[in-house]
């Protein structure tokens, strides 16, 4: 951890014009005229326009980035309108990421947003480092691996998330990230014969954190007695997670709802086998089909302000597995992989 | 949509969302999103209400909104948007007041559910009681910056709005803002005052010349030898016994001859202004030379205080120098402009201003927006001239504007998180699923168990105290009697304070009406003082809001008001009158909390846009539109959170540091967090989150609304 706070300003020296000054003035007020400034230079990769691909979107362009493209190859669907609010009824059958077009510009005519509709798998390299972050949705563990090892090299910042039902989860491989948090400190204030008083200080410290690559999620054992105790404590969000994508290699699908209660006898298999007695009820496998509005707006707000804490290197992002439990509405995070 | 989508949702959640009815209460940050996610969910009876239009700043996360909206009703184009989403929705909007009286408790008992997404304290109040008597569960929410809340509020099950004291609004004695500003924010409700005093709505109570009747002078032969020689007098005299002090000010008025000297009459502030026709260096030199001359001469007040510098027109601006009619560092907003930049803004304020104002036909007035150009400049370069004479410090229009218009800073993801908890606990309340209720806090930084999205663990029991939900409900009123009359009674205690419509009040031993809801049944004891109506110490007051079926009496105890004592304060329990012990118990209360971890320390708000009522000056009421809240939020191990209900943030005046109590058992890893205000953004840095340890919740405590 270093001491010294990087001053320099941001990748973006340039003054914001009095337009967006106006129109980002309620967050400027949160988060400064440094961090718009670098959201103003940030480009962002979202994959997979479904509920919750609209719903990162949709906050990351509100933001005041520079450029989003939206990529999908996948049409929209029936299930989309669950939760997916950019693609408009009658697109149904058309491209995800080009039926969302419309919505998303009208969201903020200041921010470059383009479709792609090209197979993820054949995107390489050259794709992937034109974008600061990159935020994947919907896909396999093979997918996920492949191009988290292409941003590592690269450097470019990824995200893996998804939504199942109302159920789910984040993990943010960033590699080494530097940022600047606040930290306090109690000042006494009043004289000798007054009663007690004291200010709070705060002072920016620049800290440094190493981030693990997203295999390290896959090669998590949950059955490690070391890990039994904090399982119980956290709950089963966990071993749901590593449930759904075992369905998702094993059947190269999500649950479906037109197959509901077969998919739930299959899931329940899945949790039997992965995690014996483990306390994920067979009510919480109900709630994992398509993806429900509120919780996609949940997750999709979670990962977006975490997309902005990166471009804005303010303030630590989540280390770096987030899970969102829709009974409770607890969102909390495990550290995996981390020393 | 989820709902009409079979095997998407369990059978039963399926079901009530089909048929419920659901009210949105706010078509803000947070209405925007909780609209969304019910459309997308299958809700298909939905109404949603709010008074407020279209503003440029909404667009950064009111994302139903587009810039060709801007103007335009929140409510109706919300619908609009939404009914784009799901056009099998029914969705009603209404562009209006939800307290207006054409929302019974009949119109919520329409309802399964209510979702709350307001931005100020009264309308939230009025919901409240609104659901509490209809028995419909209400889904309270609120956001500020990185933090959000979610809570239920069912009746005989939570706490209700009503039940945990909130912060006062902060307010100022009217002698600190006319005659002994210390704080940039006494120049800014100053500088508001005057705007109002030359092109506003006249308020009796924001007088901005000296004040000779300020206590602290008295005594003192120059004062009154002022006071003599200025032959005005003082107008803005509280004390509306002095009828020669009146009459005075009447001839003056008459005979229109605008002293230089000191205390213009108000009134004749404007006139006068009028007639040096807007002249920048006239009414400069008058406010910031004159003025401050005359309060040099009240020389007490100067004895332990820094006496003010008065400036002049001429060596800021020397003749010649014409102000530019736009100049560059006009528009730099974060810079802080030096006095003679001000003296220029000012000029061109000015003339924009008095052109405006002279274009308003018969007695209309303008009304200060924040969001208005040279409303906006006029305010920052005259607080920030009046800051430079007192040796204050002075600011950017950048902070002043967060200052003077109550700016909560607000971001989508925070309401998108906020208001997507909020449509998730409505499955759960249409469900009665009331054990996965409890209150759910958004916060930036993780606790000690790495959540940052946190659920109490149990819902706080309701305050057998609280004076809106307990069976019987009674105040103490602390109240200057002597010097409050019946209207102001009516309208800033009842009220602003108390949040009732439309109240009627007897007094209880004699069942004597003082005040009626029927229009001009008591007008005839609006001037009275309380006193002069027997309503003085120990007097119960019967208070009875028909519209909200509400009814509280009231407990009057006088006291005499002090200079800096503001006239009223409501106390909830009665035990809590002794204001000079009060400091010993809040110790001992707040040591007991942090050893009896378990408790969820729900409470203890410390925010407020409510309107303050002190009869003295008070600060501006909210004018924005955001939502908002205030987390306070302790973290460790076995999670204790001490959180508050959202609010609009009070205005809380640089230095911005907030004062704790009793810091021996913080650590630095102890994460209390508290987003104090929106205006120290840039100097200290990017989040402006501070540390406070307040004092844990305290249902008895007094209600310190001033």
């Amino acid at each position: 951890m270093k001491m010294d706070v990087d001053n320099k300003p941001g990748d973006a020296g340039v003054e914001l014009t009095e337009a967006e000054n106006e129109l980002y003035d309620r967050q400027i007020r949160l988060w400064g005229l440094e961090s718009q400034k670098r959201l103003r230079t940030a480009n962002i990769l979202i994959s997979g326009l479904n509920g919750l691909g609209a719903e990162i979107t949709k906050n990351i362009i509100l933001s005041g980035v520079n450029l989003v493209k939206l990529h999908d190859e996948q049409l929209v669907s029936e299930a989309d309108f669950c939760s997916q609010f950019l693609a408009p009824r009658e697109s149904l059958g058309s491209n995800r990421a080009e039926a969302s077009l419309t919505r998303a510009r009208a969201l903020n005519p200041m921010v470059d947003i383009s479709a792609d509709t090209e197979p993820l798998k054949e995107k390489t390299a050259d794709f992937f480092r034109q974008f600061d972050v990159v935020v994947i949705n919907g896909q396999s563990n093979e997918e996920l691996l492949r191009i988290d090892g292409i941003c590592r090299e690269l450097g470019v910042r990824f995200y893996a998330t998804d939504v199942w039902g109302m159920f789910g989860f984040y993990f943010a491989s960033l590699q080494k990230h530097s940022y600047v948090e606040d930290t306090f400190k109690y000042k006494l204030i009043s004289k000798p014969n007054e009663k007690q008083k004291f200010e709070t200080v705060a002072t920016p410290v620049q800290r440094e954190v190493e981030y693990p690559a997203y295999s390290s999620w896959i090669d998590f054992d949950l059955n490690a007695a070391t890990y039994q105790r904090k399982l119980k404590k956290d709950g089963p969000g966990i071993i749901l997670l590593r449930v759904l994508q075992s369905f998702r290699s094993q059947h190269n699908r999500d649950p479906s709802y037109k197959t509901r209660d077969a998919d739930i006898e299959l899931l329940q298999k899945i949790r039997d086998e992965l995690a014996p007695n483990s306390a994920l009820s067979n009510d919480a496998l109900g709630l994992l089909f398509a993806q429900i509005s509120p919780a996609a707006a949940v997750v999709g707000g979670v990962v977006a302000q975490e997309v902005i804490k990166v471009v804005t290197k303010m303030e630590a992002p989540h280390r770096n597995l987030f899970l969102f439990n829709p009974e409770t509405c607890m969102g909390y995070v495990e550290s995996v992989g981390v020393n | 949509m989820a709902a009409s989508i079979d095997g998407v949702l369990p059978a039963t959640l399926q079901e009530l969302v089909k048929k419920s009815k659901v009210l949105v209460v706010g078509a803000g940050g947070i209405g925007c999103e909780v609209l969304k996610n019910l459309v997308l969910s299958g809700f298909t009876q939905i109404e949603i209400i709010d008074l407020d239009t279209i503003d440029l700043s909404n667009l950064n996360r009111q994302f139903l909104f587009h810039r060709e909206h801007v103007g335009k009703s929140k409510a109706r184009v919300a619908r609009e948007s939404a009914l784009s989403f799901n056009p099998d929705a029914n969705i009603t909007a209404y562009h209006d007041s939800v307290t207006s009286t054409d929302y019974g408790v009949n119109f919520f008992k329409k309802f399964d559910v209510v979702l709350s997404a307001l931005d100020n304290r009264a309308a939230r109040n009025h919901v409240n009681r609104m659901c509490l008597n209809a028995d419909v569960p209400l889904i309270e929410s609120g956001t500020s910056g990185y933090n959000g809340q979610v809570e239920l509020i069912k009746r005989g099950l939570t706490q209700c709005y009503e039940c945990t004291p909130k912060e006062k609004q902060r307010s100022f004695p009217g002698c600190t803002i006319r005659n002994t500003p210390s704080e940039p924010i006494h120049c800014i409700v100053w500088a508001k005052h005057l705007f109002n005093q030359l092109f506003g709505e006249s308020v009796e109570d924001e007088d901005i010349s000296p004040d000779s009747a300020d206590p602290e002078a008295q005594n003192e032969s120059v004062t009154a030898e002022a006071k003599a020689a200025d032959g005005a007098g003082d107008v803005a005299m509280e004390d509306k016994e002095n009828d020669k002090e009146q009459e005075k000010s009447t001839e003056a008025e008459s005979e229109g001859e605008p002293k230089n000297n000191g205390n213009v009459v108000r009134i004749n502030t404007r006139q006068w202004a009028k007639d040096c026709n807007y002249d920048a260096g006239k009414l400069f030199n008058k406010f910031f030379n004159e003025d401050i001359n005359y309060l040099l001469r009240m020389s007490n007040l100067w004895k332990s205080r820094k006496a003010p510098v008065p400036v002049q027109w001429d060596t800021l601006l020397p003749d010649g120098t014409k102000a530019a009619e736009a100049p560059e560092f006009a528009r730099q907003h974060h810079k802080v402009w030096t006095v003679e930049e001000c003296a220029h803004v000012f000029a061109n304020a000015l003339k924009e201003l008095s052109a405006a104002f002279l274009k308003l036909e018969g007695s209309d007035t303008l009304v200060w927006d924040k969001d208005d150009q040279p409303a906006m400049d006029f305010v920052a370069a005259c607080a920030n001239v009046r800051s430079h004479i007192f040796d204050i410090e002075r600011k950017s229009r950048f902070e002043i504007k967060s200052m003077a218009g109550n700016i909560i800073p607000a971001i989508a993801t925070t309401n998108a998180i906020t208001a997507g908890i909020s449509v998730m606990r409505a499955f759960s309340v249409l469900q009665s699923k009331w054990e996965q209720c409890k209150a759910v806090y958004a916060r930036l930084r993780l606790n000690g168990r790495q959540q940052f999205l946190v659920a109490d663990t149990f819902f706080p029991p309701p305050n057998p105290n609280c004076y809106v939900c307990a069976s019987d409900p009674a105040i103490t009123l602390r109240i200057d009697t002597k010097r409050i009359q019946v209207k102001a009674f009516r309208d800033d205690v009842l009220i602003k304070t108390l949040n009732m419509v439309n109240p009627d009040v007897t007094v209880e031993a004699t069942g004597s009406i003082v005040i009626s809801s029927e229009e001009g049944e008591t007008e005839c004891n609006e001037q009275k003082l309380l006193s002069e109506m027997n309503i003085v110490d120990g007097v119960i007051l019967k208070c009875d809001d028909f519209f909200q079926s509400y009814e509280l009496s009231i407990i009057i105890s006088h006291f005499d008001a002090e200079r800096d004592d503001v006239l009223f304060e409501v106390i909830a329990d009665k035990s809590q009158l002794q204001p000079k012990q009060e400091e010993k118990p809040k110790e001992d209360s707040e040591e007991q909390s942090s050893t009896s971890r378990k408790r969820p320390a729900n409470g203890s708000d410390i925010a407020d846009d409510g309107p303050s009522t002190s009869k003295r000056t008070r600060l501006p009421e909210v004018e924005d539109d955001d939502d908002d809240c205030l987390v306070i939020e302790e973290d460790d191990d076995v999670q204790e959170i001490v959180n508050t209900k959202t609010e609009q943030l009070t205005v809380k005046s640089p230095p911005k540091v907030a004062i704790k109590r009793k810091p021996d058992n913080l650590t630095d890893d102890e994460n209390i967090t508290e987003i104090l205000d929106s205006s120290d953004e840039e100097d200290v840095g990017p989040t402006k989150s501070k540390r406070t340890k307040l004092n844990d919740s305290q249902p008895n405590e007094v209600i310190s609304i001033d």
